[in-house]
C-alpha cells in the first residue's frame, strides 16, 4: 500500500526548493533479482513513499494444479521457489499425505529432512552471496556460489536435476538415496565449511559492509506479527518462531539444532540470522547422514500401489501391477474429500499448502501460502524514511523469489 | 529434542582495527590472495583446483540420475520400442507429448505413427519415464536445445529415436533405481 | 471436538454456524456479515489471541449456494521470548465464510491484520470477491486490463487474453 504522498515542497540545505521526484525501478531493473516494480517517491535521496508492484512472473500455478492429477502438480511446485525446490515439493506432498492419512517409512522421512536441508542451504547461500553482490562485493558472492554449486551437485546426484528437483513424491520419494551419497556429502560439506570461513572473514566484521547493513530496513517485532512475516525476517526481529520447533513435522523432533534470533530486525540481524541458520542446517545434515547409513537398504516409499506407482520391475513383468500403473497414471490417486492445511518452514518462512479435495483424482483447489508474497508486503514499511541505496540490499534480505511470490 | 535459542553476535563496538578500515582490507586481501596462490600452484603442478570449467570445451560428467530431454528407445530393427499406449501423454503435466497410434503386422502390433514432443513446453520432470510401462521413453543426457526458430523445438519420432547402446547408462539406472517391492 | 473449538463456540455463541476438526484442523464456519466481529474477538480475546493472519484465500464451489467460500487461516504465535526456549505456536484455526455470487462481497479484515491487504487483493484478483472497507482494491498479480477472474471454476484454462501494449 502506498503511503500518503507528501505534496509539500521540502527545503534543501542551501535554502533550495526540491521537488518530490518519482522514480520507477523495474520491472526489469538490473539490480533487483526478480521481476518486480518499485514506484518510489524521493525527496532528495530519502524515500517518501513506495509502492511495490508484483505479479510479473504469474504463471497460473493454482489453476494449473486444478487441471491435472495430484501427481502432476509436483513438478510445478519445483517452480515456486526455485532456490529451494525440494522444500516446496515436501510441503505439497505432506498436505496430500495428510488428507490420505498415510505415513511414510522412517528412512523416507530422514531422506526428506536431508534433501530439504540441502535445499535450504542452497537458498541461504544464494541470499548471503547476493547480499554482498548488492553492495558490489563480487568475491564473497563467488565463494557463496561455489559452495552452492557443491550443494546443487549433491542435489543432482540425489534428484537428477540441480534446480528443478521433482524429488518428493506422495507417499515417498522419487528414488532411494544413491550409493556413495553420504561420503560425497561429507566431502562437499567440508569444502562448504572452508568457503564459509573465508566468506565470514571477508564480510561479517568488515566495517564497510556493517555500516551499509546496520540500521537499515528495520521492521519491528510488532510490525512483523501484524504483517504475518515469518522465517528469518521474523527471527531477526527477535521472535524465535520456527515451524520446525513450533510444530515439528517429519523427524525434526529427533534432531538437535538451535534457532538463531536477532535483536533489532535490521538487515544486519537478518544477515547474521541467515548465516547462523545455514550452519544449523549443515549440522542437521550431519545428523541425518549416520541414520541414512544405518538404514541402508530399507525402502523410502509406502507399499501401496494405489498411492505410489508400483516399481518398474513389477510393471514390466506382471499383469496386476501393469493395470495398477495404468490406473495410477490415468486416474490419479483418489484422495478422500475434505480439506487440509500443512505448513513447512521453507527458507523464506512458512510455506503452507491448503488443499481441497472433492474425492476425485484431481485436486479441487490447491492454495500455496507463499512466504515471499507475504514478506514482500511490508517492504515499503521497512524502507520509507530510508535512503534509495538501501532498497536493493533490503530487497535481497527479504529474498523475494518471483516464482513463489507471483506463482 | 529441545533446541535452544541463540542470539546472533553483532559487531557493534568496533575496535581501532575495524575503524581504521585498512587492517580489515588486508585481511580480505589475504583471503583472496590465498585463493589465488592455491589455484596458481595447482595450475603449476598440474593439479588444477579452480572450480570454473571452460564450457563447452571442457565438460563435467553429470550424475547418473541426470535428466536431459526425453527420447525414445529404438529396437534393433530401428523401430521404436513404444507401443503407443499413451501413458506418458497422460502423465505429462504440460501436455507436450502427442501420440497417434498405428497398427503393424510385426509381433508388437502397435506402434506410434506420430510421436511428437514439444521441447519448448517440456520441463524435464521425468514423469513420462516414470509412467512408461515399456521402458520406451527415457530421459537422455542432452540438454543443449537452443535453436533459431520455434518450429525446430518440435521433435518428431525420427529426431527422438536413440539406440539402446546410446542410452545404456540411463536404462541401467532405471532398472536399478525404479525397482521397488 | 477439540478444546479450542469448544471454547470458541462458547465465546462466540450463534456466530459459529458449523465447526469440524477434519484431519486435526480446527475449522469454524461463520456467516459473512459477522466476519469482522468474530475476527476481532478471536484476535483480542485473551484465551485465543490469534495475532497472525497466516493465510487468506477463497474457494469456488460452483453450483453450491453460497458459491464462494473465503478461507482464513489464523495462527497464534508467542511474541514474548521465554528465555532460551523457542516460541511455540499456541494454536491454529481455520475460519470459513460463505460469499454469494451476487453481491460478491465480504468485510475486509485489514483493520485487524494489516497483512490481509495483499491477500485480499489477490482474492479479488482471482475470484472477483470484493472486500468492503479495503482502501486499495486493485488487481495485484494480474494486470488491470485482464478480463474475468481466472480461478473461478467457470473460467476455462485455455482462454486467451487480449495483448496489451506498453502503457505510458
Amino acid at each position: 500500500m502506498a503511503e500518503p504522498v507528501k505534496k509539500a515542497r521540502t527545503e534543501g540545505k542551501g535554502g533550495l526548493h526540491t521537488d518530490i521526484q518519482k522514480l520507477n525501478m523495474g520491472p526489469s531493473h538490473p539490480a533487483t533479482h526478480g521481476t518486480v516494480k518499485f514506484t518510489v517517491e524521493l525527496d532528495g535521496e530519502t524515500i517518501q513513499a513506495m509502492d511495490v508492484a508484483v505479479g510479473y512472473l504469474h504463471r497460473g500455478f493454482e489453476k494449473e494444479c486444478e487441471s491435472g492429477t495430484y501427481y502432476q502438480a509436483i513438478p510445478y511446485t519445483d517452480r515456486l521457489n526455485y532456490n529451494s525446490a525440494i522444500l516446496a515439493n515436501l510441503g505439497y506432498c505432506m498436505a496430500v499425505e495428510k488428507l490420505l492419512e498415510i505415513e511414510i517409512p522412517d528412512r523416507g522421512e530422514w531422506a526428506r529432512v536431508l534433501a530439504g536441508e540441502l535445499s535450504r542451504v542452497g537458498d541461504h547461500l544464494t541470499r548471503l552471496g547476493a547480499a554482498c553482490l548488492e553492495l558490489a562485493a563480487m568475491t564473497p558472492f563467488l565463494y557463496g556460489i561455489e559452495a552452492r554449486e557443491l550443494i546443487w551437485d549433491l542435489q543432482e546426484m540425489l534428484c537428477g536435476a540441480r534446480v528443478t528437483s521433482n524429488y518428493v513424491r506422495i507417499g515417498g520419494l522419487q528414488r532411494n538415496i544413491p550409493d556413495g551419497f553420504e561420503d560425497r556429502c561429507e566431502e562437499s560439506l567440508k569444502r562448504v565449511d572452508e568457503l564459509l570461513v573465508d566468506f565470514d572473514k571477508i564480510v561479517t566484521a568488515n566495517r564497510i559492509f556493517v555500516d551499509r547493513f546496520r540500521g537499515t530496513g528495520v521492521l519491528s517485532r510488532e510490525d512483523c506479527v501484524a504483517y504475518s512475516v515469518t522465517g528469518p525476517l521474523l527471527r531477526a526481529a527477535g521472535i524465535p518462531y520456527d515451524l520446525r520447533k513450533a510444530e515439528p513435522y517429519s523427524k525434526y523432533d529427533e534432531i538437535d539444532f538451535d534457532i538463531p534470533v536477532g535483536t533489532t530486525g535490521d538487515n544486519y540481524d537478518r544477515f547474521l540470522v541467515v548465516q547462523e541458520e545455514l550452519m544449523q542446517s549443515i549440522r542437521i545434515i550431519r545428523q541425518c547422514l549416520p541414520v541414512l547409513r544405518k538404514t541402508k537398504g530399507q525402502p523410502v516409499d509406502i507399499q501401496d500401489p494405489h498411492i505410489r506407482w508400483p516399481g518398474k520391475n513389477r510393471v514390466y513383468g506382471r499383469m496386476e501391477e501393469l493395470i495398477q500403473q495404468f490406473k495410477g497414471v490415468t486416474e490419479g490417486i483418489k484422495v478422500p474429500a475434505g480439506e487440509a492445511y500443512v505448513a513447512v518452514e521453507s527458507a523464506n518462512g512458512e510455506l503452507g499448502f491448503y488443499i481441497v479435495s472433492d474425492g476425485s483424482g484431481k485436486p479441487y483447489k490447491v492454495r500455496c501460502r507463499p512466504p515471499s508474497f507475504v514478506n514482500t508486503q511490508p517492504l515499503s514499511r521497512m524502507l520509507v524514511g530510508g535512503l534509495l541505496a538501501d532498497i536493493i540490499p533490503t530487497f535481497d534480505m527479504v529474498n523475494m523469489i518471483g516464482g513463489e511470490c507471483d506463482r | 529434542m529441545p533446541g535452544k535459542v541463540v542470539r546472533v553476535r553483532r559487531h557493534s563496538n568496533f575496535g581501532w582495527k575495524e575503524r581504521l578500515y585498512l587492517p580489515m582490507i588486508f585481511v580480505g586481501l589475504g583471503v583472496t590472495a590465498r585463493h589465488f596462490f592455491e589455484n596458481f600452484w595447482g595450475y603449476m603442478i598440474g593439479k588444477v583446483k579452480t572450480f570454473v570449467v571452460q564450457y563447452p570445451e571442457e565438460r563435467l560428467d553429470y550424475a547418473d540420475a541426470f535428466r536431459g530431454h526425453p527420447v525414445l528407445v529404438a529396437l534393433e530393427s530401428g523401430a521404436p520400442k513404444c507401443v503407443a499406449c499413451g501413458l506418458c501423454e497422460f502423465a505429462c503435466p504440460t501436455d507436450c507429448i502427442t501420440i497417434l497410434p498405428d497398427e503393424t503386422r510385426s509381433a508388437i502390433e502397435r506402434i506410434p505413427k506420430v510421436f511428437d514432443i514439444d521441447m519448448s513446453r517440456c520441463m524435464f520432470c521425468g514423469l513420462c519415464e516414470e509412467a512408461c510401462p515399456e521402458e520406451a521413453i527415457v530421459m537422455s543426457r542432452d540438454v543443449e536445445l537452443a535453436t533459431y526458430d520455434r518450429e525446430a523445438m518440435l521433435f518428431h519420432k525420427e529426431d527422438l529415436l536413440r539406440t539402446e547402446e546410446q542410452l545404456g547408462r540411463r536404462i541401467g539406472f532405471i532398472r536399478e533405481e525404479y525397482n521397488r517391492a | 471436538m477439540s478444546d479450542l473449538l469448544q471454547a470458541i463456540e462458547e465465546k462466540l455463541g450463534d456466530a459459529v454456524e458449523d465447526s469440524h476438526a477434519y484431519r486435526g484442523d480446527d475449522t469454524i464456519l461463520v456467516s459473512h456479515d459477522r466476519v469482522l466481529e468474530v475476527m476481532q474477538t478471536l484476535k483480542d480475546d485473551s484465551s485465543f489471541r490469534f495475532n497472525m493472519l497466516i493465510d487468506l484465500t477463497a474457494v469456488d464451489y460452483l453450483g453450491r449456494d453460497p458459491r464462494f467460500e473465503v478461507v482464513y487461516h489464523l495462527g497464534s504465535v508467542e511474541v514474548e521470548a521465554r528465555g532460551s526456549e523457542p516460541s511455540s505456536l499456541r494454536h491454529r484455526l481455520r475460519v470459513k465464510s460463505g460469499v454469494a455470487e451476487v453481491p460478491c462481497e465480504i468485510d475486509s479484515v485489514t483493520s485487524i491484520w494489516p497483512a490481509a491487504n495483499w491477500m485480499e487483493r489477490e482474492v479479488f484478483d482471482f475470484y472477483g470477491i470484493r472486500f468492503k472497507g479495503h482502501d486499495d482494491m486493485r488487481r495485484i498479480l494480474l494486470y488491470e486490463e485482464f478480463q474475468g477472474h481466472p480461478l473461478r471454476k467457470d473460467y476455462p484454462k485455455e482462454r486467451r487474453q487480449p495483448l496489451i501494449g506498453p502503457r505510458n
